[in-house]
């Protein structure tokens, strides 16, 4: 039982590590993300826009399986769970191997290494030193730091480059992971939301996407706000001024822009929005007594304010509704939209305890504006405007970054970073007795461009050859004596 | 495209055509000089993009003359037309980078601009630095077709929305354009290696009817109206842009009986694949015969179809279905409808210039194993690039969004390129597929990519609207 169950324990591995698996994760992810696309996801459309596109029963079968928020249904998850886990477990099982590669080079080929190697060749040389000094010289004049091996009673020339290349795809790998990582940090710990904030207005509320409100251990105040437009109209830059509050005290400040967030304690805001906020900061009229004697007067004011026009009248700005409808002799708020605007102003008199409505714009089957001991016209009207900041914390997207930075440094090791190795080695034939200096060389990518790189060096090293004077006698007694 | 159908028929030999082409290319020169004094604006965009226009078609030309007669000659001066083209489109491309003040990528005319620059930079280097001589035949038409979608799209600047001012756009979008033209140049060797690795010539016809058949199978299955009609965006020819009914939904008019007219081409250009069926079938080679002949018939009535569109949809005011009255159209307006017909009949010319031409191709290009290997490293490029790009589009999206990834529908695909070569570099590096099997899956890349690129933008809603 025991034997099977590690057998079979065994087999699951295997298939884990396989590439196989990998690429049927692979096709798997391709095929769902892009249904993805291709349906209509919850999280980006407005519900009406759904039940529009999809008759009831199709909607619920789709919501069912979760094909309506493809990158959140649970399937999705454990697709990339189970992709995460393929790329472990290959890693794992191809690891060791390439790690006993890494860390301790091959570096005296044997005999039957040297058979098949491609490419190499054999060069005569007059005795053992001789061909291994011409190599040593040919390798450090194309820039390798040859190293001499001693092997029993054999010597041999080693030199490589770029060793780190063969790690270079468990890299990659690792910053796979690492990406994935810093998601599913984000996914469980990391929230999204939004803030609105009036001009001047503090708060450390946040609606989130799901509707409810995460309160924030500071709060954000915005002291100005700001669009500017090109010349045809069209935004150019937002801008708001924020401050973070924290226990009364500003602790910072930051003008954010578009592309340019302020971040605090690992919230980070960003412009998102700016507009009116139908509320209105300043609304100036022209006053001019009823009754003709007296002069004509300019007054602002805010919603709620109240202003005397005389010693005994004054006007109070009672409403301000953005978008109004009249229905029945009243006056109702359609929305919150500006769309529709109305003024409410009273008019009141102390001496009379009268009160006289006035509307803007006039509304005569509501109140009728002349009655009023003042006519009063409209002059100016200052919308406020409010901030849209979009406010997120991600505490893994540094898991993320360094994942993609080391991803880039990996793909370079992959493609194009290439491991060369170079060998020789000086053969003694047994029956002639004559010396050739075995020469091969190994590249793990690009091994056109490395077989010109080895033709390169044989023809160096025949120059070399030619070059070297006949060893003195006492290299050769060395020689020997290393024997 | 007319010149280059004589030539196939009856291929001229020495310098007769390199006469002709720099005749040509003197006399449009000339007239576009005439036109420049009269308007005394010498360095204007659309000047240059015309000088381009006429080298690169120059350019594709010669290309064509060397792919199908094999004359060594004609590539040196196919190159010296292609440089010319380089310039007057790097100019032009300075010229717009002045004018907007940043760089040419906020638009579909921008992007265009952009990616016709790389892909001539990319077919001087493909010939220069790997020998692929005859990579211009197919590189040069699509630049081609590239510029004059570029005369028909708008061309007044648009100043940035606050989310595109920054240089992250700018370094994600040289990226992708880069990973893209990598893609289409490994496509295009994929191809080529495919000839080279003696796949049947009837192989060719097949995808050539099934790719024509797509084109037009896309058309007539969107734009269909009741009554024969083709439905096509409306335009504004004041404001230069599409006409909205509300926010998002663009108004429609119907061009009366072009609808038959596409679905005669469809069920033309569907002939051959039929052929074809009906010849692996029955075993019986005879229907090939006729197949090719079908593809030439397809030609002409593709061509027919083109001009008919051409008249139909440059302007003129039809009526529409969702409002009352007459509404302007353009080609502007259509323009992956205008590219899809071009497209069409260009993938049917290749076919035929294969047909009749296919020793001397094979004579020309590099040898397979050469071919397999360029594409091998040209995907090597591709990847990193892609990868990079969309690190910076995420890294642009977290500064502006608030997050590096939401899954619009554009990321999403970009992601699924991505895995597409991912796929490719596993199989190849661990499982040893080469060859065929690799070139198919390039293939299939760049298909992906195609789709990311235009399918994407146009057919699925998201956030990326302005690209």
């Amino acid at each position: 039982m025991a034997v099977n169950f590690r057998a079979s324990a065994r087999k699951v591995w295997q298939t884990a590590a396989s590439i196989k698996t990998g690429v049927v994760l692979l096709i798997l992810v391709v095929i769902f993300s892009a249904a993805g696309t291709i349906v209509l996801q919850r999280p980006n459309t407005e519900p009406d826009e759904m039940q529009n596109a999809y008759s009831p029963q199709a909607l619920r079968i789709l919501d069912g399986t979760g094909l309506t928020d493809v990158f959140h249904a649970w399937w999705f998850l454990t697709l990339m769970i189970l992709v995460s886990c393929s790329i472990i477990a290959a890693s794992v099982e191809r690891f060791p191997n390439a790690w006993r590669y890494f860390s301790r080079p091959y570096k005296y080929p044997d005999e039957s290494f040297r058979r098949v190697l491609y490419p190499q060749t054999s060069l005569a040389i007059a005795d053992e030193e001789t061909g291994l000094v011409a190599a040593e010289r040919a390798l450090h004049s194309l820039g390798f730091k040859p190293e001499r091996v001693v092997r029993e009673d054999h010597f041999g020339i080693f030199a490589e480059r770029h060793r780190i290349s063969e790690m270079g795809v468990y890299i990659v790998h690792a910053s796979l992971l690492l990406i994935f990582f810093g998601a599913v940090v984000d996914g469980i710990w990391g929230w999204r939301g939004t803030l609105n904030l009036n001009e001047g207005e503090t708060s450390s509320a946040v609606e989130l996407r799901d509707g409810t409100t995460r309160t924030l251990p500071f709060a954000i105040r915005c002291d100005q706000a700001g669009q500017e437009n090109y010349k045809d109209g069209s935004p150019k830059k937002w801008w708001s001024k924020l401050v973070v509050v924290k226990d009364q005290r500003e602790v910072e400040k930051k003008e954010i822009v578009v592309n340019d967030p302020l971040v605090y304690r690992g919230v980070r805001f960003y412009q998102s929005s700016y507009g009116p906020n139908g509320k209105v900061e300043k609304f100036s009229i022209t006053a001019t007594p009823s009754s003709g004697s007296g002069e004509k007067r300019e007054i602002s004011l805010g919603v709620h304010d109240t202003v005397p026009l005389d010693a005994d009248t004054t006007v109070r700005f009672a409403e301000f509704i953005p978008d109004y409808a009249v229905r029945d002799g009243q006056v109702y708020r359609r929305s919150n939209e500006l769309g529709n605007p109305a003024a409410h102003l009273v008019v009141s008199s102390k001496a009379s305890g009268k009160s006289f409505d006035v509307w803007f714009p006039p509304l005569e089957e509501i109140a009728d504006n002349s009655k009023a001991p003042y006519q009063l016209q409209p002059a100016d009207l200052q919308m406020g405007h409010f901030t849209g900041l979009q406010v997120s914390h991600e505490p893994g997207q540094w898991a993320v970054w360094t994942g993609v930075v080391l991803l880039g440094i990996g793909l370079a090791f992959v493609f194009y970073v290439v491991h060369m190795r170079f060998w020789a080695v000086p053969v003694r034939d047994g029956k002639t007795g004559k010396y050739t200096l075995w020469i091969g060389g190994s590249a793990n990518r690009n091994r056109d461009a490395f077989g010109q790189r080895f033709d390169d060096l044989v023809a160096l090293l025949e120059e070399t050859l030619s070059t070297i004077p006949k060893t003195s006698p006492s290299e050769q007694v060395a020689t020997v004596a290393g024997h | 495209m007319a010149r280059v159908k004589a030539e196939q028929q009856q291929p001229t030999t020495g310098m007769t055509l390199i006469v002709l082409v720099g005749l040509a290319i003197a006399f449009l020169l000339f007239m576009a000089f005439l036109n420049v004094v009269k308007s005394g604006n010498l360095l204007s965009e659309t000047n240059l993009l015309f000088a381009a226009l006429i080298f690169y078609a120059g350019a594709g030309a010669l290309y064509l003359g060397f792919g199908v007669t094999g004359t060594e000659s004609y590539v040196r001066f196919a190159s010296l037309a292609t440089w010319l083209g380089l310039i007057a489109n790097t100019a032009a491309v300075a010229h717009r980078w002045y004018e907007a003040g940043h760089p040419p990528f906020a638009s579909v005319y921008e992007m265009l601009l952009s990616f016709v620059w790389t892909l001539a930079v990319l077919t001087l280097v493909a010939e220069k630095k790997f020998g692929v001589k005859v990579i211009g035949t197919v590189t040069m038409p699509v630049a081609i077709v590239g510029v004059v979608l570029m005369q028909l799209l708008r061309t007044d600047v648009h100043p940035l929305v606050p989310a595109l001012q920054s240089t992250w756009l700018h370094v994600h979008v040289t990226l992708a354009m880069l990973a893209y033209a990598a893609c289409a140049l490994s496509f295009a060797l994929a191809m080529m290696f495919l000839i080279q690795d003696n796949m049947k010539t009837e192989t060719f016809l097949a995808v050539t009817s099934a790719s024509t058949l797509t084109i037009y199978a896309s058309i007539v299955l969107t734009r269909f109206e009741n009554w024969g009609g083709l439905s096509l965006v409306a335009w504004n020819p004041e404001q230069k842009s599409e006409v909205l009914l509300s926010k998002g939904v663009r108004l429609f008019v119907t061009i009366p009986d072009l609808g038959w007219v596409m679905t005669l081409t469809l069920l033309v250009v569907a002939s051959p694949l039929v052929l074809y069926g009906l010849a692996r079938w029955k075993n019986n080679d005879s229907f090939l015969t006729l197949a090719n002949r079908a593809v030439f018939i397809s030609i002409l009535l593709q061509v027919m179809t083109l001009v008919m569109f051409l008249v139909r949809a440059r302007d003129g005011r039809y009526p529409s279905l969702d409002a009352d009255g007459l509404f302007a159209t353009s080609l502007a307006a259509s323009p992956f409808i205008l590219s899809g017909l071009v497209g069409g009949v260009f993938i049917s010319l290749l076919y035929l210039l294969l047909l009749w031409r296919r020793p001397d191709l094979e004579r020309l290009l590099p040898n397979a194993d050469n071919l397999d290997r360029i594409t091998y490293k040209t995907i090597g490029l591709a990847f990193p690039l892609l990868t990079l790009m969309i690190a910076a589009g995420a890294y642009w999206a977290n500064q502006t969004w608030g997050s590096y990834w939401s899954w619009d529908p554009k990321e999403t695909w970009a992601a699924i390129t991505w895995l597409v070569y991912a796929g490719y570099l596993h199989m190849r590096v661990t499982r040893g597929w080469r060859g065929r099997r690799a070139a198919y899956f390039a293939i299939l890349g760049f298909a992906v990519v195609m789709f990311t690129f235009f399918g994407v933008t146009y057919l699925l809603p998201g956030l990326h609207a302005y690209a």
